[in-house]
């Protein structure tokens, strides 16, 4: 850092990121949709005059690495029509976005004329209309049957509402003042990190800033490469499977990774990957390279934030007509949930024949419905995803999972809803929201616990769409270095008289009145030899009843003896079944 | 003469305001004793004795009011050491309180385990009980349940138990009918119910505010049981008052049934006390600002009324009661300057502490801190450090910067001792612009009040930053907080959950929910001894816009608390602009949803006023002690020196200019001037502008 002095550098850096952090609680305060406010499923951003990526604080990282792209979109479309006062929507995902729920809209931020930054708010909606609940349509064959499709439009021009293209979009949702307002949220969000960049560029004059910030870029480059470097060279094979898509619900889908480090760079290459198949898994690439980015920045040893410059020594392969990178027009909702999935545990798996101690194991896959109906209590519809069933984060070399947390797309960043305020608003009752005794992966280091979600239906043609992953055998969390997987997912609904049912993932039911279902979602995959984890935390965990006794002795090697009420180690019985597995 | 008394119990001090009848006032410093605070309170109150020449017991018998800030139970969640609690809930929720809505908040971070549970879930049981969410009950609740917990309680030895069931905020039934069980069978245990604590939506922040305040009940108890016995034995006859969270004090009777009032109890009363030295100006729209140590708080006053959030949370556990909304950053004279893997240089957020301390303290610190680089631009004294009560090693400071920071960048020591004071300038004035311009409120229109050691040192920069035209400066800023206690008036919270459309609101309903809790404040306040005509309620309305999933506070304009539809319009219509004045934007066609009801209750305490001193001309020339070397405009100048002990009312300055109190040491930057006023407060401004002018002007805003 020759010629920049180094101390204002480190002042606009901190500012840049505390911008983003403003963008993203005016989003999380003032939303509309439990999946803003209550699952924070949003991503804020700012990028320069040139569209590079500057800051931006990821609730959910799957939305992450693909804001660039759509805003390269915009940029792309409108070219020479961009003036101060436009406000942008996109959310095709053949037109820059990642998939259709995900909503971008981004404000290029003007002084004394001259654009100099874009503020962005980009989050999942819980309605875009087309056949599916929530946005979720499992039986979406096309881009059309998966959503309403927005191209880069102008939701303001120079200041001026067009409220032509405002009507054209509500027409086609279910639930339009949900959607208005949530729209409204990330233009008053994307105008808060205006007025923060425009008051930088008061102080400190664009010239400078732009100095600056291509410093940046280069000294998060220079991060990244270190942490790379820690990484052995070489390349590394992963495969991870997703249960179905919805339409050909008897083949499993494949993802293949080679992943190779190349001293200071690291290539993520898919193209042994399945090809784009018929239902709504397929990833575009912003998705894809979202994904991959969750894997890498969730293992390198020191953590570095996102940025254009950390992510350039990071290079993307997908094959146009994959899976991961398909053609026009296939359907791709599901692809931030259960491909990205996929992809990040191919990434963590891959790299942990490299750096086994930063790696992690399995988390827990997500399987759980949207749901979507009239709710007569309230006398409005409702339109909701149950969140609740948040399984287990997988374990890493020194710490236990995380219980409940969810999902890999979300690293942990998910929040679940308020049982009250999820009963004040759907016609749901729930029965049972505990963790489940026996459902982590062991492991020296454990993973963390699943949940079992139960809740019974108080209304008449509530539709379900269920989505997600983790019911078959293929597909449950990973262990690791000799931990051992989870309990994979199980979903029932039970019918009024009595009959229960299995469900798969990726289909859609009709519940009625007084109809029960039930998730019992798994933990995450265990690290490291279960009979090296010490026995007075296999104890403690029998003692919180989340582990039986059978258990314990199975599959920790150690013997837990009754004494009056009081649970004790039977050391030589436990020292003499540990040594035995040793020989 | 009669005595009041504020006692401020902080981590490494203990600090006293004594007022006498005359309006006289002294500043007492005791160290804290960690192990039994009483007892630092009892060597603070034995120096005053010994000052005014009487005996303790004499003296006590002297004093009418004590107000007493705690760290008591805010110590005791930092460390894990509250009281052995269990939990009882609806069953099929063991885990609500353990799962903390399945969050983890540094999400890349994998070698970090979750925050230590305050309950382990062996000591969680569940009751075969519910409501539902209209508040009917469903399922009545299971004797043979609660039995089975009693047994488990009883075997571990529990002390304090929680109780928290869905929907209890609309039907209250079954916490009572398990805490008289808990009662009747477990006696002298603490038991605390969400529906008495917290009767408010959302079960997981109900859960564990109720089990923060079952963890801290019986600490807090025990604590002020002692205290009272030690006071009352010394002949101490007047009101003992405790310092809450919100802002406000109470009796220590109430203060035992809800001890997680106190969990902010110290940083909370900042405002007050702030709120104090601007109403010598008339002013109410004032930043304050606390640097110590360790950690710099920051609070945004506007028309006089300080923030209250219900979202605060302390190591990791959910606290809804309302508390003081105080913006906390790990910036302090101890926060250690390092260069990260990318050469980028950091202050904060670890420090060095008391102990070892910055490198100048010579404690076997090596670590480069703010207090060092201070120190080596020349704005603290090697000999004049806690009133010469400590000796800096300018060496070993230089040694620090050089070493860790300035070779490894290729810089000289001085311009990286400025870059590291430059940096924790920059931090702060970022939190600032957090509370203040990402809110909607412009920073220009605010006089910034200072408080905490290190706070006068970076004050001036901080406002130069943010371009704030007034810093005030108390002369009590060391002990600010024990100052604001004798400000503070009694108060007390209360919430109702009542949840309902604009459109479709029941009066009748409102009304009596706010008559329920007029009723508890009456109560409460009656015991507290506040005579009907001091008493002061004010009310108001969480609001948000129907789908929404967070509330905007909106304050009820109303007369003896009757809501009638020409109220609930105006409540709306501040809605509507609260909302876009927070979030940049609001829809006033929309359709809106109340929340919750709030009242907020207080027993208007009689204020001290501070004598005010004789005018001792503007030439401080007789307070200039020496000239030094410090570091100013990137070049080391002669700098005047002045003692604040000599400095009183009249007395102005021009930058750049260093004064040195006992505890503290103020910074007048070269664009600016100060000048003392009539309770020997500094106010620095800018040189080109007249304070008066100023004053004034900020006045306008208000």
């Amino acid at each position: 850092m020759a010629h920049i002095d180094p101390i204002l550098f480190s002042v606009l850096d901190n500012r840049f990121s505390t911008i983003c952090a403003e963008i993203g609680e005016t989003m999380l305060r003032t939303s509309r949709s439990p999946i803003f406010s209550e699952a924070r499923d949003f991503v804020s951003a700012i990028f320069d005059q040139r569209g590079r990526l500057i800051a931006q604080k990821d609730y959910i990282p799957v939305l992450s690495g693909a804001a660039p792209y759509a805003l390269h979109a915009i940029i792309d479309h409108f070219k020479e029509r961009i003036y101060e006062g436009d406000i942008y929507v996109l959310n095709d995902p053949y037109r820059g976005n990642n998939h259709p729920p995900d909503i971008t809209v981004v404000k290029p931020v003007f002084y004394h004329g001259e654009l100099v930054f874009w503020s962005m708010a980009k989050g999942h909606h819980i309605d875009v209309g087309g056949g599916g609940v929530g946005g979720y349509n499992p039986l979406a064959t096309d881009a059309w049957t998966d959503a309403l499709r927005i191209p880069p439009v102008k939701l303001y021009e120079r200041g001026i509402k067009q409220q032509d293209v405002w009507d054209l979009i509500l027409i086609n949702v279910h639930i339009p003042f949900l959607v208005e307002g949530d729209l409204l949220c990330q233009i008053g969000a994307a105008t808060i990190g205006e007025r923060a960049l425009q008051s930088l560029v008061k102080k400190y004059g664009i010239d400078l800033l732009n100095t600056v910030i291509d410093e940046i870029f280069d000294v998060y480059e220079k991060k990244m490469r270190l942490e790379i470097r820690k990484i052995p060279n070489g390349t590394y094979y992963a495969e991870r499977k997703i249960d179905h898509d919805g339409i050909d619900t008897d083949r499993l889908v494949t993802i293949r990774l080679a992943l190779t480090v190349d001293n200071e760079e690291i290539i993520f290459d898919y193209s042994a990957t399945d090809s784009q198949v018929k239902g709504f898994l397929n990833s575009p690439y912003p998705n894809t390279v979202s994904s991959s980015n969750i894997a890498l920045f969730s293992t390198i040893e020191q953590k570095i934030k996102i940025n254009e410059g950390s992510t350039r020594p990071v290079t993307v392969i997908a094959p146009y007509g994959s899976l991961l990178n398909p053609q026009e027009p296939a359907p791709t909702t599901a692809c931030t949930v259960c491909t990205c999935e996929a992809i990040t545990e191919a990434g963590w798996f891959a790299l942990a024949q490299a750096v086994p101690h930063l790696s992690q194991a399995g988390w827990n896959r997500w399987a759980a419905p949207a749901s979507g109906g009239f709710n007569p209590r309230t006398g409005k519809f409702f339109s909701d995803i149950h969140f609740m069933s948040k399984g287990g984060g997988g374990a890493t070399y020194g710490f236990d999972g995380w219980d409940h947390m969810g999902t890999v797309c979300t690293l942990g960043g998910l929040r679940a809803p308020d049982p009250e305020l999820h009963e004040l608003i759907t016609p749901f009752r729930i029965l049972n929201y505990e963790y489940i005794k026996d459902y982590a992966g062991p492991g020296q280091w454990r993973g963390g616990h699943g949940v079992h979600y139960k809740w019974q239906v108080l209304a008449d043609n509530v539709a379900f769409a269920m989505f997600g992953s983790g019911v078959r055998d293929e597909t449950v969390p990973f262990g690791l270095e000799g931990g051992s997987p989870a309990q994979k997912t199980r979903q029932y609904i039970i019918k009024a008289n009595g009959e229960r049912k299995w469900l798969d993932v990726n289909c859609f039911i009709q519940a009625e009145k007084g109809d029960i279902i039930e998730i019992f979602s798994s933990g995450g995959g265990g690290y490291g030899d279960p009979f090296a984890r010490p026995p007075e935390k296999v104890l403690e965990d029998v003692k919180n009843e989340l582990l039986s006794l059978e258990s314990a002795k199975r599959d920790y090697g150690v013997v837990i003896d009754i004494d009056m009420n009081t649970l004790k180690i039977n050391w030589p019985e436990t020292e003499q079944m540990r040594k035995n597995q040793k020989q | 003469m009669v005595y009041r008394v504020a006692i401020d119990v902080g981590g490494t001090f203990t600090d006293f305001l004594l007022l006498d009848s005359e309006s006289n006032r002294r500043i007492f410093k005791v160290p804290t004793s960690p192990s039994d605070p009483s007892q630092g309170i009892f060597n603070g109150l034995e120096l005053m004795a010994k000052a005014k020449g009487l005996t303790i017991d004499n003296f006590l018998s002297n004093v009418d009011v004590i107000v007493h800030g705690t760290t008591i139970t805010t110590n005791a969640v930092l460390t894990g050491n509250g009281a052995r609690t269990g939990f009882v809930t609806t069953k099929g929720f063991r885990d609500v309180l353990n799962m903390r809505r399945g969050l983890k908040e540094n999400q890349y971070e994998t070698k970090q385990g979750p925050p230590p549970p305050l309950v382990p879930r062996y000591l969680i049981q569940t009751v075969k009980e519910r409501v539902d969410c209209e508040g009917k009950e469903l399922l009545s609740v299971d004797y043979d349940d609660v039995i089975k917990a009693v047994n488990v309680f009883t075997q571990e030895d529990v002390e304090a138990i929680g109780i928290s069931f869905l929907f209890s905020f609309f039907n209250s039934l079954h916490e009572e009918q398990v805490k008289d069980i808990l009662e009747s069978k477990m006696p002298g245990v603490y038991v605390s119910c969400s529906s008495e604590i917290l009767p408010q939506i959302r079960f997981y922040e109900r859960s564990s505010t109720v089990v923060l305040n079952a963890y801290l009940g019986p600490i807090l108890k025990r604590y002020l049981q002692n205290l009272l016995e030690r006071l009352g034995s010394s002949n101490f006859q007047g009101t003992l008052l405790i310092m809450q969270s919100n802002g406000g004090v109470m009796s220590p009777e109430v203060a035992m049934r809800f001890a997680a009032n106190t969990i902010l109890s110290g940083p909370a009363v900042g405002p007050t006390a702030g709120l104090y030295y601007a109403s010598t100006y008339a002013l109410k729209n004032i930043i304050t600002i606390d640097m110590g140590g360790t950690s710099f708080d920051a609070c945004l006053i506007k028309d006089s009324k300080p923030n209250v959030t219900t979202e605060a949370s302390i190591n990791g556990h959910r606290l809804s009661l309302p508390v003081i909304d105080m913006h906390t950053i790990g910036a302090g004279g101890g926060s250690i300057a390092w260069i990260d893997s990318g050469g980028i240089l950091k202050v904060g957020p670890q420090s060095a502490g008391a102990d070892p301390g910055p490198a100048c303290y010579d404690k076997g610190g090596e670590k480069p801190t703010v207090t060092d680089a201070n120190l080596v631009l020349g704005y603290l004294d090697i000999d004049y450090f806690y009133a010469g009560g400590m000796k800096l090693n300018y060496k070993a400071a230089v040694e620090a910067i050089e070493g860790k920071i300035a070779h490894p960048l290729g810089m000289n020591v001085v311009d990286a001792a400025y870059g590291i004071y430059h940096i924790v300038n920059a931090k702060m004035a970022a939190e600032l612009r957090v509370i203040s311009v990402a809110r909607g409120y412009d920073p220009r229109e605010f006089a910034i009040i200072v408080a905490g050691g290190a706070g006068p040192l970076h004050a001036g920069m901080i406002a130069r930053e943010l371009e704030i035209p007034l810093i005030i400066v108390p002369k009590e800023s060391s002990v600010f907080c024990a100052a604001g206690m004798l400000m503070s008036d009694l108060r007390h919270d209360y919430v109702k959950t009542y949840t309902s459309s604009f459109n479709y609101v029941n009066f009748e309903e409102i009304n009596s929910l706010f008559k329920q809790m007029e009723k508890d404040a009456m109560e409460t306040l009656k015991q507290e001894r506040v005579p009907q005509d001091k008493i002061v309620l004010e009310y108001s309305a969480d609001i948000r816009y129907e789908g929404q999933f967070n509330e905007v506070e909106v304050p009820i304009k109303t007369v003896a608390g009757q809501v009638d539809m020409d109220v609930l319009l105006e409540t709306l219509r501040i809605f509507h602009d609260k909302h876009e004045s927070l979030y940049g934007y609001s829809m006033p066609g929309a359709p809106a949803k109340i929340i919750n009801l709030r009242l907020s209750a207080r027993g208007v305490t009689k204020k001290p006023s501070f004598k005010p001193s004789t005018f001792k001309g503007e030439d401080p020339a007789g307070a200039l002690k020496k000239y030094r070397q410090a570091f100013f405009g990137r070049q080391f100048i002669e700098v005047p020196v002045y003692n604040g002990l000599k400095m009183g009312y009249g007395n102005r300055l021009n930058g750049p200019a260093i004064i040195e109190e006992p505890t503290t040491t103020i910074l007048v930057p070269p664009e600016y001037s100060l000048v003392c006023d009539h309770q020997d407060n500094y106010l620095i401004h800018p040189k080109d502008q007249k304070v008066e002018d100023l004053i004034t002007a900020l006045r306008r805003y208000s």
